[in-house]
């Protein structure tokens, strides 16, 4: 990479900074920038339609039907039939998924086939949970690792750098389940200082609700820390070693903290911003296993027994969530980058 | 020339000590090998030649024995199954499933990314497309849809997962396949009128497997942590066949009162991935000359 705020050639017609009253809308439409976020985010909409087909194979692969398993082992075969039809299972799966698509697109997601309430009403407090479960993680981790990662690149190979990409690597190694269970054990187990189990919603009380969702943010975290806090120092480190524009900033005279922070951990965040866009398709993902450990009401869990009880009206809505999810965030990733980077906002790249 | 990145990973190997022998000269990969072979041994020749009891089939009356208990050095389950045995042989399934998956991606997302890279054009476009799909999917949670359908067993865990590793290895390979293609022998090779199957096979696989092979180290500890993470669920290898996540999901119900139940299976799947963890970082670091 070379410097970010490098003067971009041959910018002034469509420059989105251009003040010339007339014709400014249409300057800004017809500017590269504007073509690529049409672009992304008409590349975007094959994906989660996409996903949504996947979906609806594969649980339509599920052996043991929805309407046997709903009535119990009992019903007869004409109970089974009745609710089939009821249900619509009759109908063979294209039509079914056009049928689903159709009203997914109204915002329309179905009905739970147990509890029989609308799957929206279900999805909405659930995504509330996990939605702050996945934020506070995201601050905790990132708020520490890039305070970390830039004192470690600041003296590479030095104690402070080699103690924290030690425990990284230890950190990375220790599965979000595992460190769940061991923080259960010292801090709710022996310490008696936090909740094992339960939820607090934060509209009883925001202090209650932080208590609760401590040891689940810890444990989600701080493999997030590790992963970034090595990335981060990662590319620091290179574009602290090999750049030009390096080279010329400390030629200027500047001191090598503002190198590092003005120059390098400008362009390194660009890599960072890629990495967390990645992350949160996975992360969100990955809240399952820790919701059940804590038996936090979020979608994961909520998608958890909806595998159990084969709803899979609630499946396929919950694969969709986190593919939006997934998706939307890898966007704005890339938008992030068209508003940070001005060769990408000026089209010169 | 088809070995240009293992001579140029040699050449930019970090060169400490003078004299003594390879693996004093490299404890950043003997010292996570040799952890990774030993807990291979144990776990495939342990249970047969040291004096284990088998891991199922324990009897309730030697329930909860302390470690240390004459003939169990690790002491018992709740079903008064042996914690070691169970461990060791839990080990095995991880490990088999991690290698098949990891071989299972290697071989089919290598070779797609490969393609995808040295042909270009709309073969790229189309396998590229379809693997954004497989990315954005929640890998998790379709596996545990697939391990309800299709029923929990080693085999359907296999293949869940080696679905979902191929898109990172047909990345990875695309990406290095696309770097070659730029290379004077490629075209050297092209000029000489070679068929474009015997160019993948002879001249680009070679020099890409160094790269596929450090991830391959990385996504063992990637797939042991997500079999656990599947068996501790429920949805993995079903019990009472023994498996690290469903060991652990088990002491989880009595963790206040014995935590060792739970501390042994963790204690296992960490040192294990941690030791795939570094050696995956320490190829990593060398093949790319850092």
């Amino acid at each position: 990479m070379t410097v970010p705020t490098a003067t971009p050639a041959g910018t002034a017609p469509s420059d989105p900074r251009d003040d010339r009253a007339p014709g400014r809308l249409a300057t800004v439409l017809a500017s590269p920038g504007t073509r690529l976020v049409g672009k992304r985010v008409l590349l975007a909409v094959p994906i989660v339609v996409g996903v949504s087909i996947l979906t609806f194979w594969v649980l339509n692969l599920i052996p043991g039907n929805a309407a046997q398993q709903l009535l119990g082992p009992e019903a007869t075969a004409e109970q089974v039939r009745a609710l089939e039809q009821e249900l619509g299972l009759d109908q063979p799966g294209y039509v079914r998924y056009l049928d689903w698509l159709g009203a997914a697109v109204t915002g329309d997601l179905g009905t739970s086939l147990v509890s029989r309430q609308p799957v929206t009403a279900l999805l909405g407090e659930r995504l509330a949970v996990t939605g702050e479960l996945v934020g506070l993680a995201f601050l905790v981790s990132l708020g520490l690792a890039v305070p970390v990662a830039l004192l470690a690149a600041y003296r590479p190979g030095r104690m402070f750098d080699r103690v924290s990409m030690l425990v990284s690597i230890t950190g990375l190694s220790v599965a979000n389940y595992v460190l769940a269970l061991l923080l259960v054990l010292l801090f709710a187990v022996e310490l008696a200082l936090f909740p094992a189990i339960g939820f607090v919603p934060l509209s009883q009380s925001v202090a209650g609700n932080l208590h609760s969702m401590a040891l689940p943010v810890a444990a989600i975290s701080f493999p997030l820390f590790c992963f970034y806090t090595r990335f981060l120092r990662g590319d620091l480190v290179d574009q602290l070693q090999g750049e030009d524009y390096i080279t010329t900033a400390r030629a200027k005279g500047i001191g090598p903290g503002q190198v590092l922070l003005r120059h390098a951990f400008r362009n390194s965040s660009f890599g960072l911003i890629t990495v967390v866009g990645l992350n949160l398709g996975t992360l969100i993902g990955g809240t399952v296993i820790v919701e059940q450990i804590f038996a936090l009401p979020g979608i994961g869990q909520l998608m958890l027994q909806a595998v159990n009880t084969r709803d899979f009206v609630v499946v396929q809505a919950c694969v969709l969530v986190f593919a939006v999810v997934a998706v939307l965030a890898n966007l704005v990733a890339d938008l992030l980058y068209a508003v940070l980077d001005p060769r990408i906002r000026y089209g010169s790249r | 020339m088809a070995v240009v990145d293992a001579a140029v990973a040699v050449e930019a190997g970090p060169v400490r000590g003078r004299a003594g022998a390879w693996w004093l000269r490299n404890l950043e990969i003997a010292v996570p090998a040799a952890v990774v072979a030993l807990v291979a041994l144990a776990c495939f020749v342990g249970p047969l030649v040291l004096p284990v009891p088998p891991p199922i089939g324990g009897s309730v009356l030697e329930s909860y024995l302390p470690a240390g208990s004459p003939g169990h050095l690790l002491g018992t389950d709740p079903n008064g199954n042996d914690i070691l045995s169970r461990i060791l042989h839990g080990g095995r399934s991880s490990l088999t499933v991690a290698v098949a998956v990891n071989l299972l991606g290697l071989a089919v997302g290598g070779t797609l990314g490969a393609l995808s890279g040295y042909l270009g054009g709309a073969t790229d476009t189309v396998i590229m497309r379809v693997l954004d799909v497989l990315i954005a999917f929640p890998s998790l949670v379709l596996t545990l849809a697939v391990a309800q359908s299709l029923g929990a067993s080693q085999t359907n865990t296999v293949l869940a997962l080696a679905f979902f590793s191929v898109p990172a290895f047909a990345r990875i390979s695309r990406a290095a396949t696309l770097r070659l293609r730029e290379l004077p022998f490629m075209a050297a090779a092209q000029l000489c009128g070679t068929p474009g199957w015997r160019v993948l096979a002879r001249h680009v696989a070679p020099n890409i497997a160094p790269q596929l092979i450090t991830f391959a180290m990385l996504g063992m500890g990637i797939v042991i942590v997500i079999e656990g993470a599947l068996s501790f669920l429920g949805l993995g290898i079903p019990p009472p066949a023994p498996s690290w996540g469903n060991m652990i999901s088990q002491g989880q119900q009595s963790l206040s009162a014995t935590p060792a139940l739970v501390v042994w299976p963790c204690l296992a799947l960490f040192v294990t991935v941690l030791a795939f963890n570094l050696l995956g970082e320490t190829l990593r670091a060398r093949w790319s000359g850092r």
